[in-house]
């Protein structure tokens, strides 16, 4: 019984059951829905998705946030796309797409974790640098002609599942594990829950944002090799919009914008839930085209009851400090006032 | 522990050496820009010893604890802890060598479990710290529930955790900055037999503090310090509070010195411009008090004892738990700061580059912006206001280049001249300055008065809070002191002198009249 009740305070298991609860509705609607070939094709398009939500959830945990994984992916998939497409071996493109990944995430963390930039501005404004630098890449054309074994990658699986959602998911449960039993995945928790406090105990605030925008940066470059993959092609506009879902999987996933509370299992979750919404609509028969405007809803109402509760928070606490100071006084009675 | 005199000399700046001598600081001088803030600090602390630490706001005893924990470096002298010179200059080093600092505010992840806050940093394995964490709560007799969320932690609870991460660091000093500042008076009690528990094991405590009845109730040693100098230390059995507030005060006290010759109000013929009554809110209870025209009423009080909570209160900015405040006949409890403002109260906040001024603003819009309403309906009359800006500016003698100054860029003072123009010009029956020269340079301080002064003799009532009690002497017609959220005297004009007021601001004062008891 306990051990049900600590399942359900925690803040994943509201994504788990949202997820469940939404299913089960739209497959009362449409029993097509929940057949398992069409639950193991929305899981399988929220591979990419989900790289990315684990990636922005490192920055998210440490208070801060990454506008830019949008241009990183689509940069990093146009060159992916052209290096296969002309033959190049596949560890080589790996490996270029990470390094791209990594030159964009130290920049960011550089920005955001030495110079004190405002994360939101420094990625903004990186993220349309990378979006301009891969128009100048691509010339502002398609990149098309991927090799067909190249795409088939995504499609080989088991049991409708394939080996890059599997692989995603146990790369998942690794980092979860790093998080949550060493020490050095402790920091960025701590880091983002406060960082005076982290300061106090010398932890090492900077390197510990730095890193976080390279994993960021790097899942965004990883989840672009899927991207190319699953699509096959590239636009110079790809990738566009990507860093909302993102964010939205992780707050969804019960990964608090202020920092230090959630998950790595609750953003696998919101990852999923935000690649199922498109599909979700064509079942229910509206256009997916309002795809954007719930997952802007989505994310909104969320964000603004996680600001409440936690300005409510901090009163209440800043009003119990200072009511504490005027008890000791009544109850001790030290003093009179002759007033 | 036997009764030690640690230091014989302080003049000389020897010391005698004990062998269980913790830490020994030697002649520590700091200067930030030109402001020198140590001015040769000699202080040890041994094993078992709780060294109170009282000083007011400015004395140096926060930098004094950076330096001890390598967050700033000296300029000159040095450190010794254990025997050995510390050189470090990295918080995690003088944490290594068994310092820890309880700030005064715990500094705690509230999403993460009272474990997993205490073992953060740490570069053993998580197994093995818990053992250690448990044996240590046994050995202490605390009782702790290790799985709870920090933040659903009270402040003497977090205040626990702050000290088990220190002692698990095997600290053998800890400092503790005010550490019953947020503290009720069973958490006071619980905390003392704590500290009680750490001197039994030979642990060393700073211990600095605002209360000076704790002093005689928890410490072994006491050092004062006042402008960057120790002033007074030794054994605590050795010293009277009345030797303590006296270490507190400048050592030429002119007493009721005044240099602003001004009568006092008729109080017999006045009706009060302004009254609290029972008021309480966050920080303060039942305060009553009255203001009457043309006054200037001192508010005196250490840090923390509710006066800023007080005045911005009323002022609008927090909720009023009880009572009622009446400007003239009007009740103005609970109205929003614009209201409040409307009704003829204005604030000049104690922060003043946080709260005070626009700093990429020039001086007209910085003198203008409270008063926004009265220069036009739509479109602003900038004639209007440049004509009333230049009025502020030869009224207070503001030294500026041309009203399209930068706030930014004027002095200390000047910002303060021009805020308090602002305020003027909103036409407030009732002003409320709280610390009004803070950061202000000693001539400037000066001018500040002289305003203060006019600003009474034209009929305005003045608040004045301020924790420099030879401001509050210079210029007060009344003073009332607060004392831990509460006002515990009111001084007539013939009472006011700094040793007064510091003794009640510490909440000493024997009102030898009525022989009250303290």
């Amino acid at each position: 019984m306990n051990t049900i009740k600590k399942f359900i305070n925690r803040r994943e298991c509201t994504s788990i059951i949202f997820l469940i609860a939404l299913y089960v509705i739209v497959g009362l609607i449409n029993p097509t829905f929940i057949q398992s070939d069409n639950i193991m094709l929305c899981l399988n398009g929220a591979t990419v998705y989900t790289i990315c939500a684990i990636g922005m959830a490192f920055v998210i945990f440490t208070g801060e946030i990454d506008a830019s994984i949008g241009a990183t992916l689509g940069l990093s998939a146009a060159v992916v796309a052209t290096m296969v497409r002309d033959g190049k071996p596949f560890t080589l493109t790996v490996l270029v797409a990470v390094c791209i990944g990594l030159v964009i995430g130290l920049i960011n963390g550089f920005g955001v974790a030495v110079l004190k930039v405002p994360s939101i501005i420094m990625t903004i404004g990186i993220n349309s640098i990378v979006r301009g630098i891969s128009y100048v890449y691509t010339g502002g054309a398609w990149v098309e002609n991927v090799p067909k074994n190249f795409k088939e990658l995504s499609q080989q699986g088991i049991a409708g599942l394939s080996w890059m959602y599997i692989g995603t998911i146990i790369i998942m449960i690794a980092i979860y594990m790093f998080l949550a039993k060493t020490k050095r995945g402790r920091y960025f928790q701590a880091v983002g829950d406060n960082e005076d406090g982290a300061t106090h105990l010398g932890l090492p605030v900077t390197g510990t944002h730095l890193i976080s925008f390279v994993i960021c940066a790097v899942c965004a470059s990883l989840a672009s090799v899927v991207f190319v993959s699953r699509i096959g092609f590239v636009t110079p506009t790809s990738g566009n919009g990507y860093e909302m879902k993102a964010i939205a999987a992780c707050v969804i996933g019960g990964i608090s914008l202020s920092g230090g509370i959630g998950n790595m299992v609750g953003a696998t979750f919101g990852a999923l839930i935000m690649a199922s919404i498109s599909r979700i609509l064509v079942f229910l028969g509206f256009s997916s085209n309002y795809d954007n405007t719930i997952t802007g809803i989505l994310l909104i109402t969320i964000v603004v009851f996680d600001a409440v509760m936690q300005h409510r928070n901090t009163e209440k606490a800043r009003r119990e400090r200072l009511s504490a100071r005027t008890e000791t006084v009544a109850e001790s009675k030290v003093v009179g006032g002759n007033m | 522990m036997g009764a030690r005199i640690m230091l014989e000399n302080i003049s000389n700046g020897k010391t005698i050496k004990h062998e269980d001598t913790l830490l020994s600081v030697h002649d520590i001088r700091k200067s930030f820009a030109r402001n020198q803030v140590l001015k040769g600090i000699n202080l040890d602390v041994s094993e078992g010893e709780v060294l109170a630490l009282i000083g007011g706001n400015g004395a140096g005893k926060s930098t004094l604890m950076k330096i001890i924990m390598c967050i700033y470096r000296q300029d000159t002298g040095d450190i010794y802890v254990g025997g050995k010179k510390v050189t470090s200059s990295k918080p995690l080093d003088a944490m290594e060598l068994g310092m820890y600092l309880v700030p005064q505010e715990p500094m705690l992840f509230p999403n993460m479990s009272v474990e997993e806050n205490i073992i953060v940093g740490f570069s053993e394995k998580p197994g093995e710290l818990h053992k250690r964490l448990v044996d240590l709560l046994k050995q202490l007799g605390w009782e702790m529930d290790l799985s709870r969320k920090a933040l659903t932690l009270s402040i003497a609870e977090q205040q626990l955790v702050e000290l088990l991460r220190g002692l698990l660091r095997n600290a053998k000093l800890l400092i503790l900055d005010e550490p019953t500042s947020a503290l009720t008076f069973n958490e006071v009690e619980s905390l003392f037999k704590i500290i009680n528990d750490l001197k039994k094991k030979n642990i060393g405590i700073i211990y600095i503090t605002h209360r000076l009845e704790e002093v005689f109730e928890i410490a072994t040693n006491v050092a004062i310090m006042r402008d960057g100098i120790i002033t007074l230390n030794g054994p605590v059995k050795d010293f009277t509070r009345e030797m303590l507030v006296q270490g507190l005060l400048p050592p030429d006290v002119k007493e009721n010195k005044q240099a602003f010759k001004s009568k006092l109000p008729d109080y017999k013929n006045l009706k009060p411009i302004f009254s609290l009554k029972d008021f309480s809110g966050y920080g303060f209870k039942n305060i009553c008090f009255d203001v009457y025209p043309g006054e200037i009423l001192g508010l005196a009080g250490v840090v923390g004892a509710g006066r800023t909570e007080l005045a911005t209160t009323i002022f609008g900015k927090d909720s009023v738990l009880g009572g009622k405040a009446y400007l003239g006949m009007e009740d103005i409890t609970g109205m929003s700061t614009a209201k409040v403002i409307e009704n003829g109260i204005n604030y000049v906040p104690e922060d003043r580059r946080q709260d005070g001024i626009f700093k990429i603003g020039d001086i007209a819009l910085n003198t203008s912006c409270g008063s926004l309403k009265k220069l036009g309906k739509f479109f602003m009359n900038f004639k209007v206001e440049k004509q009333f800006t230049d009025k502020y500016i030869n009224d207070l003698h503001i030294k500026v280049t041309g009203q399209d100054q930068l706030i930014g860029s004027l002095s200390g003072g000047n910002q303060q001249k021009v805020v308090i123009a602002r305020i003027l010009a909103t036409n407030p029956k009732l002003i409320i300055l709280d610390e009004p020269t803070r950061g202000i340079d000693a001539s400037a301080r000066g001018d500040v008065y002289t305003i203060i002064n006019k600003l009474k003799d034209q009929g305005f009532s003045v608040l004045l809070i301020s924790s420099d009690m030879e401001e509050i002497v210079q210029l007060s017609d009344r003073v009332i002191t607060m004392f831990q959220g509460c006002i515990n005297h009111t001084f007539q004009k013939a009472d006011i002198n700094q040793n007064n007021l510091m003794s009640a601001a510490f909440g000493v004062y024997e009102d030898k009249k009525e022989g009250a008891k303290i």
